[in-house]
């Protein structure tokens, strides 16, 4: 089982934000990879374990459209326990979801994955396309925000389970496949793979760190650069930004003296009762 | 005057940012209440211990990093600044340092082959059995003794104040093998739990440092094969005094660290609080102890990473080492208390977790020689005393 694992990084969600001149100021924000491809990451490699021997079956290769200090990230994810990285030497602000997922299907031309893991969504602009678009352009079946994924002994289909308004949906995908992962899916029994582990296997109730003997095998592994003309595709995008806007700053609040004064507020001011 | 390194390379950032998210999102989540209930997790210990803590100089042919000074310095002190959980990291050092450090330096190929690769694991936690009742800073003074018949020796002593004791799986014991000849007369010896003989009672709980676990050793006619020295008869100070370079420098960046994580939340505090209409920090008498604060923290991992560059060159350090443990202990009880001071009444609230560095650092003068012993070692040094 060979796994391609789409991952992007994304500025530190817990930074405030900087808007200056129409646009984001990014100048003194760190990186991080997008959560919810971290938890991608963890459900490909859980694929590929609790097999008898201990080792690890399958392939897990993650992928990043970036510029080249995203290297950080891709070194992370090889400590987590990805096999090899690819690096497309991009810049996010030439990109759009659609210029991603054709850069990816390039990499999935090159690569030919069984399957294709990825965030349901970056926690940066929050599109929520890419998984789609890529599906869409592959001619794949596409499974979005799972909750859990269970891959037949076979390695021919997939049980998931996605969370919807009315409850669980339960589908079946047949591979090779996009899936995009929701956050549940780093539960203790939420990803398993019937050829190798059993039904009773369970692993941590979160996504794996990097630890430091990670780090250190990380180092034996191939990251490997490339350019987005060596896959053989055309830069342009569709999505024109024209300008970034911080939320207007909430007005103070007033103090009231009493809970009478408070609902005739929100009587006769806010008119909310 | 000797070098100091403080540019770090981009290995050693990438480690250290590992070890910082590691620390806050897995071992300090809940660090408070295991402080309040005065709890030993050995399930954490396993999760940091799968993460490469309990063995960080530890070469790698066994399993460890094999880290010098300098760079476990650099994780320590990444501990200190985003692990909460000070008694946890005092736990893991004095495995390290004192008790996994001797039996790698002991060259001892027989005992390192039987256990240092569970060591560097964690998977064997261990305690060092060193001071007792009647000897503790002088430490060469120790009663116990490891009498030879035949092919076994028989222990006698009694060893407190020992940290992880209550929950260790190895012991390494010193005692004299000959009582007569003080420094020369002391010997090592490693006893597994189980061993007959030998009797942990816990300790009372301690101010400081709540979640690390100690405990009374006693050896009552404890028979041990020859095999379960280590190193030769005499050896055994040596080692220790090696180990004591070590913990007395890597052990303490956790507190250089941890003045670093009280300083940014003293700032943080001193600027938003307000009394009179203004905040607190605008005040003279405040800013000057934030001032204080910082002082004793940079001058602190200036001493500190000078013992540590002097260490890893293999140069004399003794002093070095002993100025860094001094400086470090009591720069961190200051700043404990001027942290509880800026805080006022929410600084002795247990909960609000301001009064943990004071709680950790005053225990810190004390175990790995008293601040008093760090005294005489110096002005050994300097020709007095
Ligand atoms: C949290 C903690 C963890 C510990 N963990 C361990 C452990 O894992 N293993 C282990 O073996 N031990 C451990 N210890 C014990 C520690 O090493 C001793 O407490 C320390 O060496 C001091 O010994 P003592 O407590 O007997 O004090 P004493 O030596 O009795 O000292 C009492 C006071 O007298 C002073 N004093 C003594 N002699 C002189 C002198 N000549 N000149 C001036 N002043 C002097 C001391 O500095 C001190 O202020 C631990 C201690 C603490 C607090």
């Amino acid at each position: 089982m060979k796994i391609l694992v789409p991952c992007k990084r994304v500025p530190n969600p817990d930074l405030k934000l900087k808007v200056a001149n129409g646009s984001v100021d990014l100048a003194g924000t760190t990186w991080q990879v997008n959560p919810f491809d971290e938890y991608a990451v963890e459900a490909a490699l859980r694929l590929t374990e609790k097999g008898k021997g201990g080792e690890r079956v399958g392939e897990v290769v993650v992928v990043s459209i970036g510029p080249k200090d995203t290297s950080a990230q891709l070194k992370q994810l090889l400590a987590m326990g990805a096999n090899r990285a690819i690096l497309v030497a991009g810049d996010d602000s030439a990109l759009d979801s659609d210029l991603v997922a054709r850069i990816l299907r390039a990499v999935v031309a090159a690569e030919k994955p069984d399957l294709v893991i990825t965030g349901k969504q970056a926690v940066d602009g929050d599109d929520n396309q890419v998984g789609q678009i890529l599906a869409a352009s592959l001619g794949w079946p596409q499974a979005t925000f799972l909750a859990s994924i269970l891959l037949a002994a076979d390695g021919k289909s997939a049980t998931v389970t996605r969370e919807v308004d009315a409850g669980v949906e339960e589908r079946r995908v047949r591979l090779p496949a996009i899936m995009t992962v929701d956050l549940r899916i780093i539960g203790k029994k939420a990803v398993r793979n019937e050829a190798l582990a059993p039904a009773t296997a369970e692993w941590e109730d979160t996504q794996r760190l990097a630890s430091l003997k990670g780090i250190m095998a990380a180092k034996k592994k191939e990251l490997r650069e490339i350019t987005v003309e060596s896959l053989g595709v055309a830069g342009g995008i569709l999505v024109k930004t024209l300008r970034h806007e911080a939320p207007p700053a909430r007005k103070a609040g007033v103090k009231v003296a009493s809970v009478e004064e408070l609902v005739a507020k929100l009587h006769n001011e806010a008119k909310v009762i | 005057m000797a070098p100091i390194e403080l540019d770090v390379s981009p290995a050693q950032v990438e480690r250290i940012e590992a070890v910082a998210r590691f620390a806050r999102e897995r071992l300090s989540p809940g660090a408070r209440e295991r402080d309040a209930r005065g709890e030993f997790s050995r399930a954490l210990w396993d999760e940091a211990a799968r993460f490469g803590l309990a063995g960080l100089p530890i070469p790698e042919t066994w399993g460890g990093s094999g880290l010098d000074a300098v760079e476990t310095m650099q994780v320590v002190e990444t501990l200190g600044r985003t692990c909460e959980d000070g008694g946890l990291v005092f736990s893991l050092c004095a495995h390290m340092f004192a008790s996994a450090v001797p039996i790698w330096r002991s060259k001892d190929a027989k005992q390192q082959g039987l256990y240092l690769a569970d060591i560097a694991a964690g998977s064997l936690l261990c305690a060092n059995g060193t001071t007792e009742p009647e000897a503790g800073s002088d430490i060469y003074a120790m009663k116990a003794t490891a009498r030879r018949v035949g092919d076994d020796y028989i222990l006698d002593g009694t060893k407190c104040f020992i940290t992880n004791a209550p929950v260790a799986d190895l012991f390494l014991i010193y005692a004299k093998t000959d009582p007569s000849a003080g420094f020369l007369g002391i010997s090592a010896f490693l006893l597994p739990r189980a061993t007959a003989g030998l009797r942990v009672v816990p300790e009372h709980h301690k101010s400081g440092l709540r979640t690390s676990p100690w405990g009374t050793i006693y050896l009552e006619d404890c028979k041990v094969p020859v095999t379960a020295r280590m190193g030769p008869e005499g050896a055994g100070a040596a080692l220790f005094g090696e180990s004591m370079i070590w913990e007395r420098c890597c052990l303490f960046a956790y507190y250089v660290g941890a003045m670093e994580r009280s300083l940014r939340r003293c700032i943080e505090y001193a600027r938003d609080r307000k009394q009179f209409g203004k905040p607190i920090g605008k005040n003279q008498s405040i800013a000057n102890r934030i001032v204080d604060m910082k002082i004793r923290l940079e001058t602190c991992r200036l001493l500190l990473y000078r013992a540590g560059e002097l260490h890893r060159q293999g140069r004399r350090c003794e002093d070095a080492v002993a100025m860094c443990k001094l400086w470090i202990s009591e720069c961190a009880v200051a700043s404990g208390l001027d942290a509880i001071q800026i805080f006022g009444g929410t600084g002795v609230v247990t909960d609000a977790g301001v009064d943990a560095l004071l709680r950790d650092a005053v225990p810190a003068q004390v175990f790995s020689g008293t601040s008093e012993m760090q005294r005489m070692i110096i002005a050994r040094t300097l020709g007095v005393g």
